[in-house]
């Protein structure tokens, strides 16, 4: 999923790309949250004892669960999500999934294995390799959120894909999900960690992509490039060639093109009928609702609907649902607060003289940072 | 090389008493004109901008334009070391990572050195557009602060009405509401104590009144200070620094919300 390395390597190359932010901070922002990275991340996360939550008839409840509280958590810091959901997937990730339903088998395989021999570990490990994002789950969130008046906006193809166009537009101020390709398809800011849980408090990590560009020294297109060598959902990389060898040839050749011409193809294997150009147009021109036809408002939530859904058919507490319900209602009451980098623009920053000294405790913290949010990355 | 002595060095006591609570790092920037610092608060909400020209300072020295990250605890934690009537110096080398500050009692009899490590700050700093304001009101500073004061025990947001009868601040909060008048007295003896609104439309506006007391931390630099409004623009609080400079604090104002269907 996403970009493999991308992160670290920015986190190299261009550290002054990216920020560290409390959820506060945020107020007053609109933002494009990727529905099912954070649906997924639920359905992982949300656990009670390693299983996941369900109500009395069985039926899984983490994906609600999460986005219900989760969603009134970003509405009470004052910001303003819209949930973008995956249409059909691209005819060119059938590899990648493809890849991910062999992973799957196996891990069921495994979870066999570790339930007759009784780890306990292990059974938790592989069973949550198998969680998988249903129609069902997906249908769930829209409705609950629906009910929230929280907007939903359904992608024809990539929910990265529309967030990053509903960035480029001005429409919402920053795309939230952990996947890198957000940044592929050229949505400006990234916010990583949006939707985890308070308990964990890991501060928003904010990606600015023309800083980004700026910093690496590459256009939209040599970017799109690199993250295709560095291998992308959409088809294979070149083995051999890693994040740092990608870096280092794409300066050097400007594009995929012209590293083909110059590399040494017996040491490095190009895959056969490699379909670069095709992932790069992907990318380049994805598959978007224009902007300009999504609408975006927040609406009262409706009160009985929500416990109607989460108390009836879901089997929730209702004390808790009609408590959470009250915070959203208050959310809205409050007028809000005006954020003044509205009213006045940031300038330009200028490079300035840096210290010697300086620069290199920063880079060391960001190296420490880039390994932990690596292994999180996926 | 820079270096900067000041003779009232209880001027940048008071500077550093009415930034410290808005921001936590900053940079303050040396250029040959005089030491300037812009910095907005964490949350993006209020901005705090100060200048002291190199006139106002005995000697005044910068070869090379300075950016010194400072961490504003620190800073106030060395700054409490000085008298209230030492002579304060600033010194810094132009590739140094250290600001160095030397406190001269009056009499010169006790001098004391310390360092203080700066850091590299990335921050962004903002282009304020000059512009004419509809409301420019002038009042006490004293009186300013206490009004905010009294209001925040009221409610969390003030709202700011200027009209030509005066000005007009008002609270609303769970246990009731209150209201504030000043209106306009040119007759008072001191300059310090007049209340002067000039105002060529009518304006409300209504802010959080926790920045409000962040500001008015700036109330022993000057006897008067001074709000600059317009609709659904930031407010501009300013603050004179003796005849040196200004410390001008801007906060955003709420706004309603065009998005939520009602």
């Amino acid at each position: 999923m996403g970009i493999l390395g991308l992160s670290k390597l920015i986190f190299d190359k261009a550290p002054s790309a990216v920020k560290e932010n409390s959820i506060k901070n945020y107020f007053g922002r609109k933002v494009a949250i990727d529905a099912s990275m954070a649906v997924y991340q639920f359905l992982i996360a949300i656990r009670q004892d390693g299983n996941q939550l369900t109500n009395d008839e069985g039926e899984v409840t983490s994906h609600i669960a999460g986005l219900f509280y989760r969603t009134i958590r970003l509405l009470e810091n004052g910001i303003k999500p819209v949930f973008v959901f995956d249409g059909k997937p691209p005819q060119m990730k059938s590899g990648e999934l493809a890849k991910r339903a062999e992973r799957r088998e196996e891990a069921e395989k495994q979870l066999a294995k570790a339930q007759e021999t009784g780890e306990s570990q292990d059974v938790e490990k592989f069973s949550r390799r198998l969680v998988k994002v249903t129609k069902e789950h997906m249908f769930d969130c829209k409705k609950l959120l629906r009910l929230m008046g929280v907007p939903v906006v359904e992608a024809p193809t990539e929910a990265e894909a529309q967030c990053a166009t509903l960035v480029k537009s001005g429409k919402v101020y920053a795309t939230a999900t952990e996947d890198m390709d957000a940044l592929t398809f050229h949505s400006n800011r990234l916010l990583r960690h949006m939707t985890f849980s308070e308990a964990r408090k890991m501060p928003i990590q904010e990606f600015v992509y023309d800083r980004v560009l700026s910093e690496m020294e590459f256009t939209h297109e040599q970017f799109v490039d690199l993250c295709i060598l560095l291998g992308c959902d959409y088809c294979e990389h070149i083995r051999g060639i890693g994040p740092k060898r990608a870096f280092d040839l794409l300066k050097q050749h400007k594009s995929i093109e012209k590293i083909l011409q110059s590399i040494d193809t017996k040491k490095y294997t190009v895959p056969e009928d490699w379909v670069y150009k095709e992932a790069r147009q992907l990318f380049l021109q994805p598959d978007v609702s224009e902007a300009s036809n999504v609408e975006l408002k927040w609406t009262e939530p409706d009160v009985e609907g929500i416990v109607k859904f989460m108390v009836e058919e879901k089997g929730f507490n209702e004390d808790r649902i009609r408590n959470g319900i009250k915070k959203i209602e208050k959310s809205r009451q409050t007028s809000t607060q005006g954020r003044l980098d509205d009213f006045f623009k940031v300038m330009p920053s200028t490079p300035k003289t840096k210290r010697k000294s300086d620069t290199k405790i920063k880079s060391e913290s960001a190296k420490k940072k880039a390994k932990t949010s690596f292994k999180r990355g996926k | 090389m820079f270096e900067a002595r000041l003779v009232q060095g209880s001027l940048l006591k008071k500077v550093q008493e009415a930034l410290k609570d808005i921001v936590q790092e900053a940079s303050w920037d040396c250029t040959s004109s005089g030491l300037s610092l812009q910095a907005m608060d964490g949350s993006h909400v209020s901005l705090v901008q100060l200048t002291l020209r190199a006139d106002g300072f005995e000697k005044y020295r910068c070869d090379r334009n300075l950016a010194m990250g400072i961490n504003m605890g620190s800073m106030s934690k060395i700054l409490k070391c000085a008298g209230n009537d030492d002579v304060i110096t600033l010194k810094a080398e132009d590739t140094s990572d250290r600001l160095e500050l030397m406190f001269e009692s009056p009499k010169g009899e006790k001098i004391s050195n310390y360092e203080m490590k700066l850091m590299d700050l990335d921050c962004e700093q903002l282009g304020i557009p000059d512009q004419e304001y509809s409301c420019s009101i002038k009042m006490p500073s004293h009186e300013f602060a206490r009004i905010c004061r009294d209001l925040s025990q009221i409610g969390e947001c003030v709202v700011i009405t200027c009209t030509k009868d005066g000005v007009q601040f008002s609270a609303k909060g769970d246990m009731g509401s209150g209201t504030v008048k000043m209106s306009q007295n040119l007759g008072a003896e001191k300059e310090d104590d007049q209340v002067t609104i000039e105002m060529t439309e009518p304006v409300q506006l209504t802010f959080a009144i926790k920045y409000l007391n962040m500001f008015t931390k700036a109330t022993s630099l000057s006897g008067s200070v001074c709000l600059s409004m317009s609709n659904d623009v930031p407010l501009v609080v300013e603050y004179k620094v003796e005849d040196m400079g200004h410390i001008k604090y801007f906060l955003a104002p709420k706004i309603e919300d065009e998005d939520n269907d009602d």
